[in-house]
């Protein structure tokens, strides 16, 4: 299925737009799934039940994590109608404080919209409207490339590495590939000293970033330029220096871009993680611009492909920059996941 | 006619006690520190690749203090930080009520609520004394205004 046409299934089945978390609009043409329901209770089974029901259909049409799947879009369904627009963040487990034993028609009818749209691999987040980032909650849509939790660690680093908040200064940072704007805005959200440009090329992606920063109330500390990162670019909009620049560049390597599930692959942004052959195409150029843009001593911190540490300092080298690697870290899976670099 | 008198003093002596000891002060000086080299975490983040090439939504983390083997899992927030913190959090509640038992900083709170309940229970106990003292009081002037 092409990048386009899963973009129009996504709106089709789910009414996915711009300012709703869920809005109700006809489904698919197919009849509802017959659900294997136990004989006595066909009429009126128990949220239990339903589970059961939801996660058996999703096992069987191999949809990975189909028991968490199932806990979500049970526990979506069951929001009132009011949080319906509020963009209320879902739990898994939120299902099991419900009131009522039962579901409702309407219930009932939403939680079919939401497993058909699970069922064509849509991920759980997209589902929802909304994910938890750190300390924040964000919304997220498609094709807006959805933030991975590893990348929460990008977070404290970043924070680790600042000094403490002086009265009266603010401290400018630049990141470069926003997306959604979660790295920025929880950023921005753990401390009041600081001010972030973001530099970000899809217009999907820009609109996402402002509507989630309106969202978390940080407009006046967050500035969104629309532009890519290229050799060569002459980006508008930014300032002469940053005090530090930080990443979630595209850094998939070409040949596992192939190998990549349908949630990724059919409903998220390629350009948020093809990094080119060997998953530099975009590091490179953002390496090149933190030279520019960064004091003597100032850093950029990346999350990288695990095979980056080992052959990045060598293309630096080729590079006519004088950004150094200063170290690695480790996410908490133990793969080198973030490199700190240094401008001398 | 009910004797109250040998009620009454017992519960007069006893309530400066009750009433004296220090409401919710709760102790945490020997709430024990967790140390980063006694600890193993664990993130359900699924198999693979990670990073970029994933998109899971599990997120438990699973903390275990190896010196004592108590462990905790926790996959209440959407947000793997949120969940390492809150399993930290966890962990040293307890480990607290191992080493500290009834002077844990959780059994100090239950402690204090079941002091603070007899207190309420005493007080309404002594109106309903109270309130019959009156009324039989009451009675018996009563009873004396008629005799005179």
């Amino acid at each position: 299925m092409s990048f386009l046409m899963s973009r129009a299934l996504a709106r089709l089945v789910c009414g996915h737009h711009r300012h709703s978390v869920l809005s109700v609009r006809t489904c698919s043409t197919q009849t509802p799934a017959t659900s294997t329901q136990t004989p006595d209770s066909s009429t009126h089974p128990t949220l239990s039940q339903v589970l059961d029901n939801v996660t058996s259909q999703l096992s069987a049409a191999q949809v990975p994590e189909p028991a968490l799947s199932a806990q979500y879009l049970l526990s979506c369904c069951l929001l009132p109608q009011a949080d319906l627009h509020s963009a209320r963040p879902v739990l898994a487990q939120d299902w099991r404080q419900a009131p009522a034993q039962h579901l409702s028609p309407a219930q009932a009818t939403t939680l079919h919209r939401l497993v058909q749209c699970r069922l064509a691999r849509m991920p759980v987040q997209y589902i929802l409207g909304n994910w938890d980032f750190h300390n924040i909650t964000i919304q997220v849509r498609p094709p807006v490339f959805i933030p991975r939790p590893e990348t929460e660690q990008l977070v404290d680093l970043v924070l680790s590495s600042l000094p403490p908040p002086v009265p009266g200064q603010h401290l400018h940072l630049l990141e470069v590939g926003p997306g959604s704007g979660a790295v920025s805005l929880a950023i921005l959200s753990a401390r009041q000293d600081l001010l972030v440009t973001c530099v970000e090329r899809s217009q999907a992606a820009v609109e996402l970033t402002r509507d989630n920063t309106s969202l978390l109330g940080l407009v006046d500390r967050l500035e969104v330029v629309q532009g890519k990162v290229e050799p060569g670019a002459q980006l508008e909009g930014l300032q002469e220096e940053y005090h530090l620049v930080f990443s979630n560049p595209p850094y998939i390597l070409r040949k596992d871009l192939m190998a990549l599930e349908p949630e990724i692959s059919l409903y998220e942004d390629l350009r948020a993680l093809d990094g080119g052959a060997k998953g530099l195409d975009v590091i490179l150029p953002i390496i090149e611009l933190a030279g520019e843009k960064l004091p003597k001593g100032g850093l950029l911190m990346l999350e990288v492909d695990p095979c980056h540490p080992h052959i990045l300092p060598t293309k630096l080298e080729s590079l006519d920059t004088s950004m150094v690697v200063d170290r690695v870290v480790e996410d908490f899976t133990g793969k080198e996941r973030f490199m700190v670099l240094r401008k001398t | 006619m009910l004797s109250l008198r040998p009620v009454l003093p017992s519960l007069l002596r006893s309530l400066p006690s009750i009433l004296s000891r220090h409401k919710s002060h709760i102790d945490k000086s020997s709430v024990p520190r967790l140390d980063q080299a006694d600890l193993q975490e664990k993130v359900t983040l699924g198999s693979g690749p990670g990073g970029q090439a994933v998109n899971k939504t599990a997120n438990a983390v699973f903390l275990k203090h190896l010196p004592t083997g108590l462990w905790v899992k926790c996959h209440q927030t959407r947000s793997v930080e949120m969940n390492r913190k809150i399993a930290k959090q966890l962990l040293v509640i307890k480990l607290d009520n191992l080493v500290n038992g009834e002077n844990s900083v959780e059994n100090q709170k239950k402690t204090n609520e079941k002091i603070k309940l007899e207190r309420k229970k005493e007080k309404t106990r002594l109106k309903y004394e109270q309130r019959k003292l009156e009324s039989l009081k009451e009675q018996s002037e009563g009873q004396d205004g008629e005799i005179s």
